[in-house]
């Protein structure tokens, strides 16, 4: 299993490089997740159901990063608890379409989170990528952005994103990207370009799973 | 016995079906109008409905009605005497309208060893009134779970031969050679061990014994009946108190007389006939040389009151001596040592997001949607983590972008939820959305208001439940009485030790050590652990009633 010591090894070495870069903690269940998404014999309701397990656990640890104060409250036994409390003033931003497949896991933790989407396109011949379409929260410079994009292998539609909400007034440091899968030359263009903003994926891997917005979807 | 033969009903001699009730009214008593056919034939497990796939239990609506009436009446282990049937189930429904008075208590000690429990062996002659005496005994000992198990299950199959002996009412059912021992001796080993056993149906029409069996659980006392319960060596060294039942004979052939003509139709001769040459010799040679074995001699049968007072005396004062404070023996071994926390504790890494959900659960000023809300965020998140602790073996796969991965996989797919009744229910959804198709089982265990001891009420466990890893799910563990009587459950089902693991959003240290310490194999995952428990076994600071806050049911003045 020495090429697996190697995979693991990107995410490794890069998260000690890029401090923006934080990684899921893998234990074996989402390494099966991640099996199960990349199989190619895996039937679509099988690949939904487990995408769908591995967004929620990716948002779950995305909003880990997210700004919060100590807070004390009463238990009903009468006795105090101390806790905390996230601060509001955070949106969701989907990077259409396959950012959307991410939506709903943010739903199922925040209820009323505002979503703003973003439409990136690449063009067939230049292969460069453009913003079709951005729409946003009105406040969004005064919000945490948490960033949906499932699959990252260049960057390049995410910088190209992260471009837009930045021209939208929005801060390097309050940018978190929610990601499931990423190469390390994406995080590399990333957070070169941005070294303040935070990416948080599942796992870092030369090959990227380009078939999962298509297989999400059910577009293949 | 040879009376039985050829006939369709039920002997009346023949009565394990008094425990049946008994005991299962403790299982079906959260469900008042459960269709007591459906426990009395015994397949409780076997029920098709019984392995559930679905995060909410219903129960199978109408497996009762599945069986043929003369499947039914088939069934030669039943106490089939209308008066006796009805007392017994006007118990049970009296309960159930009323208070849980009929839990099981605990049957094991604060270390969750099991103890013992008190068997009863009543032997005596065909007609001379055991199941009397056995049912006066459970009447007069007012102990909720009796097991009474009946020799008559026992009976060997017959081969061809036999069988058309039998037929010519021929084969002598009162001879020792009509038992099969063996598997008569490991059922009650097991059940001494408070095992679960399947004992077998015998049908006197075929001969043999059905396909179905009949679900029994070891019990604090243990009757076992028979006409020779003390012929053979190795079941009389089991026994703990030893009653032989003296009838005299013309008082058993007059009984058995009046039952074979006016309940079974069949004529004086027959019967005059095969008593003269089987039964009364039978009881001459192997029974009435059994009363040399026994502790206690009981003359004239259930009528004779004195005896039987004497024997409940006894056994209340073997119970006293087994008897156990289980919860407050709990609270208090902490108190007293205090230990490091063991590694099968697994505790989830403190994140924001857990203190932030926690925050959210435990302020009582939570509205109960948040409550519900947020409590399933942190369920969902630990049952994850749960998954996470199971083993996984390398699996490759091929990629559609054409490069190989090494992945993972869970090295088992037999993974089952159980959810103790009711917080622990509230679990269940976030089970069923991580593992597809995945089977639950349930438990109910209350806590006794007066004797603040948990009681086991009912359980419906997928029946290959020892093949499984078992997630056992409850909300929150205070001095972990529940949990620990769950765990003793499963283990009496032989789930592996090391196949479980009991999960919660909350627990108390005492709870952790108490498990911890009592199933050292048992995993224990929760999202956090508090220092202390109140007198009312709320874990501090806490969440309160969990339940309550999450099913809206909390009492007004709160």
């Amino acid at each position: 299993m020495g090429s697996q010591d190697i995979e693991l090894n990107y995410g490794y070495e890069l998260c000690k490089e890029y401090k923006g870069l934080h990684i899921l903690y893998t234990h074996h269940q989402v390494k099966e997740l991640q099996t199960i998404l990349r199989d190619k014999n895996t039937s679509r309701s099988d690949f939904k159901f487990y995408a769908d397990r591995l967004i929620r656990l990716v948002i779950e640890d995305s909003l880990n990063q997210l700004p919060f104060t100590d807070c004390k409250v009463i238990t009903p036994t009468g006795a105090t608890y101390n806790g905390l409390k996230y601060r509001s003033g955070n949106c969701g931003v989907s990077i259409v379409r396959s950012g959307e497949a991410m939506e709903q896991g943010l739903r199922d933790c925040c209820r009323s989170i505002r979503i703003g989407k973003i439409l990136v396109e690449s063009d067939a011949d230049t292969h460069e990528a453009r913003v079709v379409y951005a729409r946003f929260p009105e406040d969004i410079a005064q919000r945490y952005v948490l960033l949906m994009y499932p699959i990252m292998s260049t960057g390049n539609t995410v910088s190209k994103a992260i471009n837009v909400l930045k021209e939208h007034g929005v801060k390097e440091e309050c940018i978190v990207l929610s990601n499931l899968f990423c190469t390390p030359q994406a995080v590399q263009a990333v957070l070169d370009s941005y070294p303040k903003m935070k990416i948080l994926t599942s796992e870092v891997h030369p090959v990227a799973p380009n078939h999962f917005g298509q297989k999400y979807f059910g577009t293949d | 016995m040879a009376a039985r033969i050829n006939t369709l009903d039920p002997p009346s001699s023949a009565s394990s079906e008094s425990e049946i009730e008994e005991m299962q009214t403790d299982f079906s008593e959260v469900f008042p109008d459960a269709d007591v056919d459906e426990e009395k034939s015994g397949d409780f497990y076997n029920t098709p409905a019984s392995p559930i796939t679905v995060p909410y239990c219903p129960r199978p609506p109408s497996t009762g009605s599945q069986k043929s009436p003369k499947s039914r009446r088939q069934r030669t282990t039943s106490l089939n005497q209308s008066a006796k049937k009805s007392t017994a189930e006007s118990i049970i429904r009296t309960q159930h309208r009323t208070i849980y008075t009929a839990g099981r208590p605990p049957w094991y000690n604060s270390e969750g060893q099991k103890v013992e429990p008190f068997v009863i062996g009543i032997c005596g002659g065909s007609a001379s009134g055991k199941t009397t005496v056995a049912e006066k005994i459970i009447e007069s000992l007012g102990v909720p779970w009796v097991t009474l198990l009946s020799m008559d299950s026992f009976y060997k199959v017959l081969n061809e031969k036999q069988h058309e002996i039998a037929d010519r009412n021929e084969y002598n059912f009162d001879h020792p050679d009509a038992f099969d021992f063996d598997l008569l001796i490991s059922t009650l080993q097991r059940l001494k061990e408070g095992r679960k056993v399947e004992v077998p149906i015998y049908n006197f029409v075929t001969h043999s014994r059905e396909s179905r069996t009949k679900t029994m659980y070891g019990a604090n006392v243990i009757i076992f009946e028979g006409i020779l319960t003390f012929h053979n060596p190795k079941v009389v060294e089991m026994l703990d108190m030893k009653i032989f039942v003296d009838t005299d004979a013309d008082v058993r052939l007059a009984r058995r007389l009046r039952r074979d003509i006016t309940q079974r139709g069949r004529d004086l001769d027959g019967v005059l006939k095969q008593y003269t040459s089987m039964v009364q010799p039978s009881f001459n040679h192997y029974i009435a040389p059994l009363m040399s074995h026994a502790d206690i001699i009981v003359p004239r049968g259930g009528e004779n009151e004195v005896a039987i007072q004497l024997i409940v005396q006894h056994v209340h004062t073997q119970l006293q001596l087994r008897g156990l404070k289980l919860r407050e023996e709990l609270a208090q071994a902490y108190a007293i040592n205090k230990q490091p926390r063991p590694d099968t504790v697994k505790l989830l890494p403190t994140t924001p997001q857990i203190r932030g959900l926690h925050t959210f659960i435990r302020n009582k000023d939570t509205p109960r949607d948040e409550f519900i809300f947020y409590s399933k965020r942190l369920i969902r998140l630990v049952i994850e983590y749960t998954l996470s602790l199971m083993s996984f073996v390398d699996k490759t796969v091929e990629t559609p972008q054409g490069v190989l991965y090494h992945g993972k996989r869970m090295a088992t797919s037999n993974i089952c939820g159980v959810s103790i009744l009711r917080a622990g229910e509230t679990m269940e959804q976030a089970v069923c959305d991580v593992c597809k198709d995945i089977r639950i089982g349930k438990i109910l265990i209350q806590t006794n208001l007066q004797t603040g001891e948990p009681e086991l009420y009912y359980l419906r466990l997928p029946k290959d439940i020892k093949d499984y890893k078992v997630i056992l799910m409850d909300a929150t563990v205070a001095t972990g009485a529940a949990a620990m009587m769950a765990i003793r459950v499963l283990l009496d089902h032989d789930v592996l030790e090391s196949n479980i693991l009991i999960v919660s959003l909350l627990m108390a240290e005492s709870g952790v050590q108490s498990i911890a310490y009592a199933f050292p194999k048992v995993q224990i995952v929760t999202t956090a652990i508090d220092p202390e428990i109140n007198d009312k076994f709320y874990v501090l600071p806490g969440i309160g009633n969990f339940g309550d806050r999450y099913f809206g049911t909390e009492p007004s003045d709160c």
